[in-house]
């Protein structure tokens, strides 16, 4: 079989040629950085795939469920699966949702939701992103490229084409769409994932707009066209987060939002993608509870599997935590990106008493896991394989049906002693092959 | 797809214009850098005057150096590239991935240019991907509005410096000329006075370099 390995340098040189990168902000300066491609892939076979996607469709109808339920009825409240202090002391829960029901049922269109393998092979689900998840534009871009630097690789092995993400977001969209044209809402070309609103608009036929382009009039939302027409929009795939949606709504020192954009979408007059308030969802003290969502919602057994989390909330579990502090990661429920992740052992005994007084006073704002020894996965470097961590985003999209694409975006650490993928802090990437027998 | 929004509108004919910037003084830097070899070390006076930017370069080769490469220098060309950049970069929806690839290898290879032992060798590359870029704009882009918009901006830009180089009278007006269709093309609101008195100027047996100039910048404004 020819090496898709040897093409790795050519196949990073195209997608420097196109484009394909992130920001981020060191030193309050912006720069645009390559996201790094390893050419050997992640692959997944036919029969694990279908576990996966059986569970994921499982686990995203629930959180669909949930995110319904949370902002109406919230039987799962008052039936008491879940302690209210887990919903209202949430920051993604916004209580400016309540009583809104996203149209057709669904608040979370597009749920990235972040897995790794165990060295035993049982796949764990890290965390759900419920909010604007990012990465499938990767994946996409790279297989296009690796196709064209090794069609013999493409040729011998049965690997399912991943490049339909475009027309299934596309669809995701129309599903909901309320009447008028589909924009991408991005808070503009400083944005850390600009590359990927830019090339989803291109690629899904979509208007690439920023909030200073739309307006709302008499519960419409309009963009103007250059000859000063109105062209009404019917669903917005939203790239910004919820508190800078609508000054008017949120965060009022807002500057890259629509004003009025959310009563717009109370009224059901447009769609957005994905719902505002949707956070409360993907928090990571309610993480916790989404195999108890599937029971309560589904009557099923979940499917996938949560790693082994305590919450310090419960005293069982405070005592769990503090006995095993050395041998456990603690996270802290407000920060993402990789950010305020601890491992116990990596502590100085001074940090180590601090953060368990944090804990004890502020039990609600951490969660902690056991530390689960996830599989490596090869990496070219210096021309040698070398092994690393690395997760797997899954995009599942949930339009008339629930669809997991069947790719991924694979992040891999490049330090060989850190467990943190995240591109913000120097991973790279991999396609995701899933072989279709 | 919808339709062109005004940011986009004017996204599109900046890029258009500092694309043709770059274009035409990369030729003009090229042929002034083989005069300074060994016929006039301080042509780079001359260019400064000619591009109507200030002469804050201390010798030629200081010229060289910064009016090429430097991002300090609002007005090097490598500042004139990175706003073609900045304007293609937030298009892509519009001209596509394939069409702004070639405004970021132009990016790469005057980065290249600006550490190679051959300098003039490496910027020819620059030139080529201008060229493959207003190819691939004719071959891959389908609106004939965006287009439009684009060209037009590139035809503004020629005529613009070549109004400030006083080039050759027939030079001028042939390339006011390619400029019209492109005005009508883009649908752009055209101060319809301005371009008036901008053919009066230019169609002059006389022709009036500066009053030409100064109507071209008010075509637009309207």
């Amino acid at each position: 079989m020819h090496d898709i390995c040897k093409e790795a340098d050519a196949i990073n040189e195209q997608l420097a040629r196109y484009g394909v990168k992130f920001g981020i902000y060191k030193n309050g300066e912006f720069r645009e950085q390559l996201f790094p491609f390893d050419a050997i892939p992640r692959i997944i076979d036919a029969e694990e795939f279908e576990y996966l996607e059986k569970g994921l469709k499982q686990r995203v109808t629930a959180l669909n469920c949930f995110l319904q339920d949370i902002y109406t009825d919230k039987k799962i409240v008052k039936d008491g699966v879940i302690p209210p202090e887990f919903v209202y002391a949430s920051s993604g829960y916004l209580p400016q949702c309540e009583g809104v029901r996203a149209p057709k049922g669904v608040a979370s269109h597009i749920s990235g939701i972040d897995l790794v393998q165990a060295k035993d092979g049982t796949w764990y689900i890290l965390e759900d992103n419920l909010r604007v998840p990012s990465g499938a534009s990767y994946p996409l871009i790279a297989r296009g490229l690796c196709r064209r630097a090794s069609p013999e690789t493409f040729r011998e092995r049965k690997i399912v084409d991943n490049r339909d993400y475009a027309q299934l977001l596309r669809r995701t969209m129309d599903h909901v769409n309320a009447g008028g044209d589909n924009v991408i809402l991005t808070p503009g070309r400083y944005n850390a994932a600009f590359f990927e609103h830019s090339y989803l608009a291109e690629l899904t036929g979509s208007v690439l707009v920023t909030g200073s382009d739309l307006f709302v009039e008499d519960d419409i939302l309009y963009y103007n066209g250059m000859g000063g027409e109105k062209r009404r929009v019917g669903a917005v795939y939203r790239r910004i987060s919820d508190e800078y949606l609508d000054p008017m709504n949120f965060l009022p020192e807002s500057v890259i939002g629509v004003p009025h954009i959310f009563d717009v979408f109370k009224k059901g007059n447009v769609a957005i993608i994905n719902a505002p308030g949707n956070g409360v969802a993907d928090d990571k003290g309610i993480y916790y509870f989404v195999p108890k969502m599937v029971q309560y919602y589904l009557g099923e057994e979940c499917i996938t599997h949560n790693a082994p989390t305590y919450l310090p909330y419960y005293p069982e579990d405070m005592k769990y935590v503090l006995d095993k502090f050395d041998e456990i990661v603690i996270k802290d429920v407000a920060e993402a990106g990789g950010y305020g992740v601890v491992f116990g052992n990596k502590l100085t005994k001074a940090e180590k008493e601090n953060l368990i007084a944090l804990i004890k006073a502020e039990p609600r704002r951490f969660i902690a896991q056991d530390v689960i020894d996830f599989i490596d996965i090869d990496i070219m470097e210096n021309g040698e394989r070398v092994p690393r961590k690395a997760d797997l985003r899954a995009f599942v999209l949930t339009g008339e049906d629930v669809t997991v694409w069947k790719s991924g975006l694979t992040r891999f650490s490049r330090n060989p002693d850190s467990f943190i993928v995240n591109s913000s802090q120097g991973g790279g990437f991999k396609d995701t092959w899933v072989l279709s027998r | 797809m919808g339709v062109i929004t005004v940011d986009k509108a004017d996204h599109l004919y900046w890029l258009g214009r500092y694309s043709e910037r770059v274009y035409t003084t990369l030729k003009l830097y090229c042929d002034g850098y083989d005069s300074m070899l060994d016929a006039d070390e301080d042509f780079y006076k001359k260019l400064c005057v000619m591009l109507d930017i200030p002469n804050i370069y201390t010798s030629r080769d200081d010229f060289l150096q910064r009016y090429g490469y430097d991002r300090q220098d609002y007005n090097s060309i490598i500042s004139n590239l990175t706003r073609a950049y900045d304007n293609a970069i937030v298009m892509r929806d519009e001209i596509g991935t394939e069409t702004l690839g070639y405004i970021q290898m132009a990016v790469y290879s005057m980065d290249a240019a600006s550490v190679s032992s051959a300098p003039m060798i490496q910027l020819q590359k620059v030139v080529d991907h201008l060229l493959a870029f207003w190819g691939c704009v004719d071959d891959q882009i389908d609106g004939y509005c965006i287009r439009g918009i684009m060209k037009f901006g590139k035809r503004v830009e020629r005529l613009d410096l070549y109004l400030r180089f006083h080039m050759d009278p027939n030079e001028v007006r042939r390339t006011y000329r390619r400029m019209l269709p492109r005005a009508r093309e883009s649908q752009l609101p055209i101060n319809q006075t301005a371009m008036d008195a901008l053919k009066r100027y230019i169609e002059a047996p006389e022709m009036d370099y500066e009053g030409a100039l100064s109507a071209l910048l008010e075509i637009l404004n309207v």
